[in-house]
């Protein structure tokens, strides 16, 4: 249905900005503020479902020729993404009432969707930006401590150059072929001369500034130290995922060789190595996840180095797991005391009798962020490892194994805190505290699911 | 119901039955009555199975495979065979055991450790059972959870230093086992396309001799830890020392078993060249385990220690016989295993009653139990004399086909010139003298050496500690009297075992097998 294209191939967007216009328009009528949050659910979900419902119908369409394209795997990709957004929606009850939280993470996810189907690097370099630029705002939006306007400020600077490096790196490569084409990069990416190789680095190291690779990782701890706990949420998880699908969307068709090897694979294995041993001093539990996601990082580029086949099933697999596990978590953290407190690993110790439920769930995204089996943790780390063994780079998989067990001590020095320390604290049910475990238990779900069988999942990715 | 259909529900029971606890949230007399119930019928049903179970048949027996993640080769694929028959029935015989043992032990959260006590029930009978890598990966590590908090949560002081080094020890070893699995999948998947799990596939790999030794010494390091062999022992005793009862008797009942078992089933027969090759050293550490830890015994003051150390001198024993590669010795091996499980659960529920009592674990403070305690005297003496192998009891049997097999495996070699096994051989007899003192100076002290500090009076075993130690003594002269049924069971695994160890596999396909090596290896550079 070639008329129909530009509709159907991005009717999840075209929801999406349904949703942000519905959002705006009822935050503008004083009285509606309280609908944005149910609306921007509402066109999320609408999103999501238009998306799996396209890819189950098998649609491969080309709404933009050259510039946005869509196929099944890369829709079903999406609708799992943006079905992530829905438990950060439903724990922002806890920190914000209005309904201009909603509206941001609106258009960020917009950006978010646009990165899947892009094949023009100017998409993509949209696409990240548009999901970028809403998260400034974010982070500074609760403005409760002097914190998050650093914290904001040092997103921006660091994000904006990223983006120069970026937009520096593509325009090399439109200089020398002419094209914008997203398979320009993944040719570079085999090419030895010295402008493609430069495009090609520049590219690399903007993307791992943004995904937080050590040594480009410094700003992440900060950052999320000072956003508030929905807002870490998001850029743990989706943002990060927008960074990993725009790696995946440059080197989709090429297989990495060369030097570049060795920067795809150490910098993302010093990442797993130095996040790991770093998460263990933490005191503040949105730094632990900082550094936890920084290692996080590493096992998602790590993925890049496999065959490209199945590239787009390991990440998404890993990033629907991984958010899943990080959201859960974030949305059981008691909502007792100031955000500040909030945030203190001590806050935790003796949870389990205050709260047997928030506690387990903790526990058990711990156990799943750490990898364990039966969790779905484990099965996401033994795909993207398997995909490296698979394609021949063994040593990189055992040290990669290795570091990963640096991480056990600290996920289960939480299970710890929470179920044999002793702590005082009363347990308070605050504003949206019901949803937020609403958020926690739909994470759950999806977990137990992609634990049971992962394998429906991944054969339609 | 089917067989399968019944071996389902042995390893499904307690996962519903955790289930069921949660929803339910009954009172703790409740909990504990439904776990019980649970359990039995788990232990009932596996004696069906264990009845129905045809020892003149080879392979696996009520067997079930579902694919799992088939684009993978994953399956859900489950069965028994002659190496865990006896294993799955010990599994399901002492789970029942432990919940009544920890009827007063455990007071806090009493919901949350029945469940735990579930799940990791469900969880070792899941790794004996599973016939995939895959699966057995998953049961392998999610043991370590619920053993994590049930030391952590229930433990001694030091529970939190205990439970971390346990965890990381464990995980350590898993991890480069992981990294192994994929490997062999990988090699087995470049040579003949096959992708697959399955342990029967997996067989069917030719590495050569490098990869095969690399690999065993993955699989090794993880199984090893947990049997556990000197010098990676460190963490048991320390687990030891800080689990609550209960967790001890499953640490040493079934838990243990692990490391063996892993052996029998997977690391030896997968890499068969590399076992050969590295028998030397494996069997030397297995004889420094059987001397060491019985040493180590013999001079610890804290009476859980001392049968701590004396289960890593008592699994020396299995790794002695599985490496003697001697149809009595691999029989051995199964049996006291068996043996270890029903003894060391015996004596580490006798500590527990006695610690209930009494609050302390120093040997030094107690003595002259026998005076106040009779009964518990009589209890103690028999585990003892089963722990020094009285023959007659269960570990007698188990030891002396062990030795058995030792000295029918060493006596050729010697008189080709080599003298090592026969001198692994007397050495590990040796350890049967140091057996005999270390338990006997324990019991002597403990039971009728003066009476140390003024305790009140004690009051002697209730009728529920009798039951469940006398449901024990039986069992254990029940494997000891009358081991012939159990041996033949176990006859023809332990029979396949042994010719796939001493046939060459990779020597007839060398060729074949170095391809499979090179292609993973291809993209290295």
């Amino acid at each position: 249905m070639p008329t129909n294209d530009a509709l159907m191939g991005m009717l999840p967007e075209h929801l999406l900005l349904g949703g942000i216009v519905a959002g705006i328009v009822t935050v503008l009528l004083r009285r509606g503020r309280t609908l944005a949050l149910p609306v921007s659910i509402l066109a999320v979900l609408a999103s999501a479902g238009a998306a799996f419902w396209l890819g189950m119908n098998g649609t491969t369409a080309e709404p933009f020729p050259g510039q946005f394209a869509v196929t099944p795997p890369v829709l079903m990709a999406k609708g799992m993404l943006l079905l992530l957004a829905v438990p950060v929606l439903l724990m922002s009850r806890t920190e914000f009432e209005e309904g201009e939280f909603s509206i941001l993470l609106l258009s960020s996810l917009y950006g978010l969707s646009l990165l899947p189907s892009a094949t023009s690097a100017l998409v993509l370099f949209l696409g990240l930006e548009l999901m970028s630029i809403p998260v400034y705002a974010l982070i500074v939006l609760a403005f409760r401590r002097p914190q998050s306007a650093e914290s904001a400020l040092k997103y921006l600077v660091l994000s904006g150059a990223a983006s120069a490096m970026f937009l520096m790196g593509i325009s090399l490569l439109y200089g020398s072929s002419g094209s914008m084409s997203a398979g320009t990069f993944a040719q570079a990416l085999s090419a030895t001369d010295a402008l493609s190789r430069t495009a090609v680095v520049l590219v690399i190291v903007a993307l791992f500034l943004k995904g937080a690779v050590v040594p480009f990782h410094a700003w992440a701890p900060d950052t999320y130290e000072g956003a508030s706990i929905p807002v870490t949420a998001y850029m743990a998880t989706l943002s990060k995922a927008g960074v990993l699908i725009v790696a995946w969307r440059l080197c989709d068709g090429a297989e990495l060789s060369g030097p570049l090897v060795s920067i795809v694979a150490v910098l993302p294995l010093i990442s797993i190595v130095w996040g790991n041993i770093t998460a263990i001093r933490q005191q503040s539990l949105r730094r632990m996840i900082a550094y936890s996601s920084i290692a996080h990082a590493g096992y998602l580029f790590y993925a890049l180095l496999g065959p490209s086949a199945g590239r787009l099933e390991s990440i998404t697999f890993y990033l629907v797991v991984y958010a899943a596990s990080n959201l859960l978590a974030f949305a059981m953290v008691p909502n007792t005391g100031t955000d500040e407190e909030r945030d203190r690993l001590d806050r935790l110790n003796g949870l389990f009798h205050r709260d047997p439920l928030a506690a387990s769930l903790i526990a058990v995204a711990m156990l799943s962020l750490a990898g364990l089996p039966p969790l779905p943790g484990f099965t996401a780390k033994f795909l993207i490892f398997q995909t490296v063994v698979a394609a021949g780079y063994s040593a990189y998989a055992v040290l990669g194994l290795v570091g990963s067990f640096l991480g056990l001590y600290f996920y289960l020095r939480v299970i710890q805190r929470m179920f044999m320390n002793t702590g005082e604290g009363v347990r308070t049910t605050g504003t949206g505290e019901a949803l937020a475990r609403t958020a926690g238990v739909l994470c759950l779900l999806a977990m137990a699911a992609l634990t049971i069988v992962p394998g429906w999942a991944l054969a339609r990715l | 119901m089917s067989d399968a259909a019944m071996l389902n529900w042995v390893l499904f029971l307690p996962l519903l039955g955790a289930a069921g606890l949660l929803v339910l949230r009954g009172n703790g007399a409740a909990v504990r009555i439904a776990t019980v119930a649970v359990m039995t019928v788990q232990f009932l049903l596996a004696a069906v199975l264990y009845v129905h179970f045809d020892a003149t048949v080879e392979g696996l027996q009520f067997a079930t495979s579902v694919p799992w993640i088939g684009e993978w080769g994953v399956s859900y694929a489950i069965g028994m065979d002659g190496l865990n028959v006896l294993l799955v029935l010990l599994t399901a015989f002492l789970g029942p055991l432990v919940v009544l043992g920890a009827w007063h032990s455990i007071e806090r959260d009493v919901t949350l450790f029945h469940v735990m006590v579930l799940l990791l029930q469900f969880a070792m009978m899941g790794a004996f059972l599973a016939q995939d890598l895959f699966l057995f990966y998953v049961f392998w590590e999610a043991m370590l959870i619920p053993m994590f908090l049930i030391i952590g949560i229930w433990g001694g002081a030091r529970r939190s230093y205990a439970t971390v080094k346990f965890v990381l020890y464990t995980a350590f070893g898993s991890i480069l086992m992981l990294a192994a699995v994929i490997y062999l999948v990988q090699a087995l998947r470049n040579a003949g396309g096959v992708t697959s799990f399955a342990f029967t596939d997996l067989m069917q790999a030719r590495l050569p001799l490098d990869v095969q030794s690399v690999l065993l010494a993955a699989f090794a390091l993880s199984f090893a830890i947990k049997v556990p062999m000197v010098p990676l022992h460190t963490w048991l005793p320390d687990a030891h020392v800080e689990a609550p009862t209960p967790g001890s008797v499953i640490l040493a009942g079934v838990l243990l078993k692990m490391g063996t078992y892993g052996f029998i089933k997977l690391g030896f027969p997968l890499f068969p060249d590399a076992t050969r090759a590295f028998t030397p050293v494996l069997m030397t550490l297995s004889v420094v385990s059987i001397v060491y830890g019985a040493c180590l015994a013999l001079v610890q003051t804290d009476i859980k220690k001392i049968i701590a150390y004396s289960s890593i001198s008592h699994l020396g024993y299995v790794m002695l016989g599985l490496l003697s590669l001697d149809l009595a010795g691999i029989q051995g091996a199964i049996v006291q295993m068996v043996s270890h499980g029903l003894v060391a659960a015996g004596l580490f529920l006798l500590v527990g009653m006695v610690y209930e009592r009494c609050h302390t674990r120093e040997l030094a403070a107690y003595g002259g139990l026998a005076r106040q305690m009779p009964v518990y005297a009589v209890f103690f003496v028999i585990f003892t004399l089963a722990s020094v192998g009285l023959p007659t009891t269960s570990g007698f049997t188990g030891e002396f086909m062990v030795l058995l097999g030792a000295f029918n495996a060493a006596w050729p070699q010697h008189l080709d010139g080599t003298s090592l096994p026969l001198v692994l051989a007397v050495t590990a007899v040796s350890g049967v003298i140091l057996g005999a003192l270390y338990m006997l100076r324990f019991a002597l002290t403990f039971l009728f050496g003066p009476a140390r500090a003024p305790h009140q009076p004690l009051t002697d075993l209730s009728l529920r500690e009798r039951s469940i130690l006398a449901i024990l003594v039986v069992s254990i002269f029940a494997l000891g009297l009358f081991p012939d049924g159990a041996l033949r069971k176990t006859e023809l695994a332990a029979r396949a075992f042994q010719v796939r160890l001493t046939t060459s596999q990779a020597g007839t396909a060398q060729a074949g097998a170095m391809q499979a090596g090179t292609a993973v290896d291809a993209h290295a550079n």
